[in-house]
């Protein structure tokens, strides 16, 4: 048995080390600096291998979508054809161009509704790695105009913002991922609160601030404004319940995301002008 | 440093495109395949089959390098710590593995369970520690229940072909076991 005991102890020090300083230097600076070339390149490096195997699988994804009222649909899909000449229909089986054809009626409706800022449509080509972080890389980055802190939507509602970016792709960190949060409010009521993520299993909480006591289950709630980074009025999801917590002046609800997280597929990246598309570092 | 000088070029790069390979699966193939809403930790599982194969020097480097591949592609989380985690196991395993049977098939499947469970605890005790916001008790056993049952299930068949590339390019004077 060849061994040299001691040896194998200084390397690890100097790994041990080297894992703290990485996360020391993470605990206070945030997201600036080297951290974030790091995951820029790590990013950029391993796309093309996950977008080769995505090409795999997708084919094979596609094939749950359901059959249903076929010919209602064909007349729908030739008036979109017309409306949306550049998406070619490379297959030609009856259920992947239904599920298409509903998504481009959802994106269209979508495109609509944001009439006034600049829109960037990506696809999902893979999720995170991880299992306690809710994230997912879309194809586009810098290069398509897009920044960290980009609010990104589905038609259901929000999906969550843009986290790192490189030129061809995107981090997109989701609503139900424990470090997220946007400020929101409960459809028609005055008061807003802060709505976070807590993991993929549970919904989303939000604290209300404010007497509230209108909230029902089913109100929907949706983003303020008021946060530097999602304009106001896109879909959250609804309450599911407003009476976890109460007090004098808050209120603890839960909410339960429109966007279904695992089938995340086409997404659509608002393109803010000015400040808030600028990141920790104060670059563009 | 003699971690490095067992390292040549050709072993380091093959062993970082396992890892690129390994993340790349995981978060795609893997991810699309899931059972449960929970991901199998390749990853995890390379970095302690070459930790049982080629020694603690190997494992600390791999590990090290591996939790910090992992570690820039989460969103986020706390950067460092799957590095932390990672290093620490593959140093242990490449330890480990003088200690027990070396041809029975058991043992790194073996191996692959506890190292997961250590991980996936470790790693969630690490960060609430340090005051990230975190899914509930329950949430947290059962992800980690399921990851260490994948990537059991995982090991017959990755580590065969693990153990080729190893194999390939180990020096001469390094003992395998």
């Amino acid at each position: 048995m060849y061994r040299k005991p001691g040896r194998g102890r200084v390397l690890l020090l100097m790994f041990l080390a080297l894992s703290i300083i990485v996360i020391t230097i993470d605990y206070r600076a945030g997201s600036g600096g080297i951290l974030r070339t790091a995951k820029e390149w790590s990013v950029a490096v391993v796309a093309p291998i996950q977008r080769g195997f995505t090409t795999v699988v997708r084919p094979v994804g596609n094939f749950f979508a359901s059959i249903g009222e076929l010919s209602d649909l064909r007349d729908e899909n030739k008036r979109l054809e017309d409306e949306n000449e550049q998406l070619s229909a490379e297959n030609t089986q009856a259920d992947e161009v239904l599920e298409e054809n509903e998504r481009l009626a959802d994106l269209l409706e979508l495109e609509k509704a944001w009439p006034a800022m600049d829109k960037v449509h990506a696809q999902v080509y893979a999720k995170d790695a991880g299992n306690y972080g809710e994230g997912v890389y879309i194809d586009k980055g810098r290069e398509d105009g897009i920044r960290p802190n980009m609010p990104v939507l589905a038609p259901e509602g929000l999906v969550g913002k843009t986290l790192s970016v490189t030129a061809h792709e995107s981090l997109v960190v989701l609503l139900v991922d424990t470090n997220f949060g946007a400020n929101a409010r409960v459809k028609d009521e005055r008061d807003t609160g802060l709505v976070r993520g807590r993991g993929s299993a549970d919904p989303l909480t939000m604290i209300l601030i404010g007497k509230n006591s209108d909230v029902e289950v089913g109100d929907e709630v949706t983003t303020s404004g008021l946060d530097e980074i999602f304009p106001p009025a896109i879909s959250i999801g609804e309450v599911v319940r407003a009476d976890v917590q109460g007090g004098q002046s808050s209120k603890t609800i839960e909410v339960e995301p429109f966007v279904d997280i695992a089938k995340l597929d086409k997404v659509m990246v608002l393109i803010r002008e000015g400040r808030v598309g600028v990141d920790a570092t104060g670059e563009d | 440093m003699s971690g490095f000088s067992e390292l040549g070029i050709g072993r380091a790069a093959a062993f970082a495109g396992m890892l690129l390979l390994a993340v790349a699966i995981q978060s795609t193939l893997l991810a699309q395949a899931t059972v449960l809403g929970v991901i199998p930790q390749l990853v995890l599982v390379l970095v302690v089959s070459l930790a049982f194969l080629d020694g603690e020097r190997v494992g600390t480097v791999v590990g090290f390098f591996g939790g910090l591949l992992v570690d820039t592609l989460l969103p986020g989380a706390i950067m460092g710590l799957t590095a932390l985690i990672f290093t620490l196991i593959g140093y242990g395993v490449g330890l480990l593995r003088y200690m027990t049977p070396p041809d029975s098939v058991w043992t790194p499947v073996l191996t692959v369970a506890g190292a997961s469970a250590v991980a996936e605890l470790g790693y969630a005790s690490l960060a609430i520690i340090m005051g990230q916001r975190w899914v509930s008790l329950e949430e947290t056993v059962k992800i980690a229940g399921l990851v260490v049952l994948y990537n059991t299930l995982l090991t017959p068949f990755v580590f065969p072909l693990i153990r080729r590339v190893a194999d390939r390019f180990r020096p001469e004077r390094v003992v395998r076991l």
